[in-house]
């Protein structure tokens, strides 16, 4: 141990205590794909398009855009490959398989093979036979919460892919990324849509 | 270790070494440097230099590729943290790495750790609480524990002077138990809150509903910028806007040009001088390196946070302490402490749809403790008391999940705000029990093959008692406030999970039965001071941040008045 060691290990701190916010150059792996050249990372085909399906029936396109508008199926596919260890993932891939057998009993076909009336029937006795989220505080659930079933958990998901993509929270949710202030009591007419953030 | 020459040694001496740089290490380095002594922080993990080192502040959910989720590495690496529900993409580099830091869970006990500069006051909750007697006498008074060597009046200077500089916001209240800091302009209630807070205020004489106490700037002071209201805290503040080391004490500390950093310095034991009867300086394993080194110092602050504190106190063995530095009572490691947590109510409130806030409020409401308080007061079914913390909002796209609903008028209802909600969560104080405890465990090594901690400690019949008044009381004040949909929850979390631990090193007035004076130094050897959760006698029901930091600036001053003295 000799002293020039210790010194390269003794580090200043910067004293400056405000500083402007950087821009940051942003790598964003599902700005690069279109529609067309989509290749899931994790999903089989039969898969996607039962994820594409899913997310289409719950949030389709009006006037404001759908959840394939803006590639709620490609972000899922992606939280599934990257988020999820391998005993989550085949949990995935055997829940889909039930999903599209039960469709089979009772329509005939697979899911994404439904036309529009009988996905809203499937969706409509999924709704109804599915177990709620319990209230969070502080990001976790209180009280014991029952499995809410793949249904409802990838219903809450398709949510979260779509209202948390670039194209909603920043053009059709309140987007405010530096309020600068707290105001406790506005009239809803002043701010129209949800806050994004 | 090498001989050092007397060159050398030299050069591995400071005045003052301040372990770790947390919200008490930081104070420490701040007072000492500022009162001329060199002082050498150690910090066993990197260096995270303000607004530099805060690499996710800015980011929208859609500028991260997994939106904020975590890998499944990840989600390993913070296998016991992670059970608090507040690691993510945008913050889990402040979170430290569970695999390379094993601990023994005897009883369930989640300890969140942040091995880093600035420790866990990147992270914290900021909420802001002075004691009063009322919790300084608490143990005289009901014979559990031992009488704290301190009362208000030791401290009350104190608490003023790190509220000046840290930022304190908040609304006075006037109330004797829970003392009004030096307060900058509070935050705003909003529109429900303020209604909820009349309606308990009324039916509940002797309650208050107020705004939360809390370290950020709502006005500018000493250079920091006021909070913007984005509630990103957790990732670093661009602005400076809440007190953490990085952005308040060190820079201060700096300032001086008496501070030096080590980084990657893990402390393994204090050396103690058995002819001097004192300390002289610390060994350490360079976390990087594995090199093993000498400092040495005239004074010594351990703040490392309560159980690392001690761990490193247990790990200083000398022929004078044979069970652990300043171990002569047999009460260091014992006595810990925690809140208890996510114990409350929560409800929809009916009406104000026309009404909504702007801004993200990094802060909430609290109710600040009603029982035991006097004889009025006084419950037969515990001793000591709790306070909520809470606050009210409207629910947002996440509410859609529930709903019974689908397609495209659902989907376009969701950009809507729904409607309002209201929850509040006690915490509880616990009792210091001898036999909750920390113990070094020598089967179970860490990365640099150090022993690790084994925690042994549970909820017992008093906070349980605590724990049901709370989850009664806060459903009835729901009720009483006219919320519907009411959910009273009991998430029975183990200790740990208030994040606030203390005790293990206790402060107290008899050598026999506490490590500490009432100075906070270690009463067999004077020239060690601990000032961080593992000096506490006893645990209030408020948060205890604000508390480690006046009696952190309360120490060094008196450490540098002996110093003068050549008591030390």
């Amino acid at each position: 141990m000799n002293r020039r060691n210790a010194l390269r290990k003794t580090a200043l701190l910067a004293g400056s205590a405000v500083a402007a916010p950087s821009l940051f150059s942003l790598l964003q792996s599902c700005k690069k794909q279109s529609r067309l050249e989509w290749t899931p990372v994790f999903l089989s085909e039969d898969q996607a398009r039962f994820v594409s399906a899913f997310v289409d029936t719950l949030l389709p396109r009006t006037d404001t855009p759908g959840a394939l508008d803006v590639k709620t199926d490609i972000f899922l596919d992606l939280v599934f490959a990257k988020t999820y260890d391998a005993k989550a993932q085949e949990n995935v891939v055997n829940e889909i398989k039930k999903f599209n057998e039960e469709c089979k009993q009772r329509h005939g076909k697979v899911f994404a093979d439904l036309n529009m009336e009988d996905r809203k029937a499937v969706f409509k006795s999924k709704e109804a036979e599915s177990p709620k989220f319990n209230p969070k505080v502080w990001g976790t659930a209180v009280g014991e919460q029952k499995p809410v079933g793949f249904y409802r958990s990838l219903k809450s998901m398709a949510l979260w892919g779509y209202f948390s993509s670039e194209e909603i929270g920043m053009k059709h949710l309140n987007y405010d990324p530096v309020p600068g202030e707290y105001r406790g009591c506005v009239p809803l007419s002043e701010i129209g849509n949800t806050w994004s953030l | 270790m090498a001989n050092f020459n007397i060159d050398a040694k030299q050069n591995m001496t400071y005045d003052a070494i301040v372990i770790g740089s947390g919200i008490s290490g930081g104070w420490a380095a701040k007072e000492l440097c500022e009162k001329g002594l060199k002082t050498l922080v150690l910090e066993r993990g990197r260096m995270v230099e303000h607004v530099k080192d805060y690499p996710t502040m800015n980011l929208d959910p859609w500028d991260m590729e997994l939106r904020g989720g975590l890998t499944p590495e990840l989600q390993k690496k913070h296998y016991k943290g992670g059970r608090s529900g507040f690691i993510g993409e945008t913050n889990e580099h402040f979170h430290a790495n569970d695999l390379e830091n094993p601990y023994t869970e005897v009883k369930p006990f989640m300890w969140v750790r942040a091995h880093q500069m600035g420790g866990r006051s990147i992270l914290w909750g900021k909420q802001c609480y002075r004691w009063s007697d009322l919790d300084f006498e608490a143990n005289a008074k009901d014979g559990h524990g031992v009488d704290w060597p301190i009362r208000y009046r030791d401290i009350e200077p104190w608490y003023t002077y790190v509220e000046k500089f840290a930022g304190i916001s908040g609304d006075p209240l006037g109330l004797p138990h829970l003392p009004d800091s030096h307060f900058l302009p509070p935050m705003e209630l909003n529109c429900v809150e303020k209604h909820i807070k009349s309606r308990i205020e009324k039916d509940y004489p002797g309650r208050h509903l107020i705004i939360g106490r809390v370290a950020h700037l709502t006005v500018p002071l000493n250079g920091r910028g006021k909070c913007q209201y984005r509630n990103r805290c957790d990732r670093g503040c661009p602005y400076g806007a809440y007190f953490s080391s990085n952005a308040v004490t060190l820079p201060a500390a700096n300032a001086t040009g008496n501070l030096t950093i080590r980084p990657f310095s893990i402390v393994q034991s204090i050396i103690y001088d058995e002819e001097k009867g004192k300390a002289s300086g610390v060994r350490i394993i360079d976390a990087e390196t594995n090199e093993v080194m000498e400092y040495y110092a005239r004074i010594i602050f351990c703040n490392a946070s309560a159980l690392s504190s001690t761990q490193i106190l247990l790990n200083s063995t000398s022929n004078r302490f044979p069970n652990g530095l300043g171990n002569d009572s047999g009460e260091l490691g014992h006595n810990l402490m925690d809140h208890t947590y996510r114990i409350g109510a929560m409800g929809v409130v009916e009406g104000f749809e026309d009404q909504y806030y702007k801004g993200r409020r990094p802060n909430g409401i609290y109710i600040p403790r009603y029982v035991n308080l006097d004889e009025k007061t006084k419950s037969d079914k515990f001793v000591r008391g709790f306070g909520f913390q809470g606050g009210g909002g409207r629910s947002g796209w996440g509410a859609g999940a529930n709903l019974e609903d689908f397609g495209g008028d659902f989907k376009d209802s969701l950009m809507k705000p729904g409607p309002w909600e209201f929850f509040i969560t006690g915490f509880a104080e616990c009792l210091p029990y001898h036999e909750n405890k920390v113990y070094l465990n020598k089967d179970v090594l860490d990365k640099w093959g150090q022993p690790t901690l084994s925690i042994d400690c549970e909820w017992k019949e008093n906070e349980k008692a605590l724990n049901k008044q709370i989850r009664q009381d806060a459903k009835e004040m729901l009720e009483r406030a006219g919320l519907k949909d009411i959910v009273d929850f009991d998430n029975q979390h183990e200790p740990g999970f208030g994040i606030h631990e203390m005790g293990t090193a206790r402060m107290g007035r008899d050598p026999k039965t506490s490590v500490l004076n009432g100075t906070n130094q270690v009463h067999a050897c004077k020239n060690v001071f601990v000032t961080d959760g593992a000096c506490m006698t006893s645990s209030s029901c408020v948060n205890p941040s604000l508390t480690y930091m006046a009696l952190t600036a309360r120490a060094a001053n008196h450490a540098v008045s002996e110093l003068k003295k050549l008591n030390l």
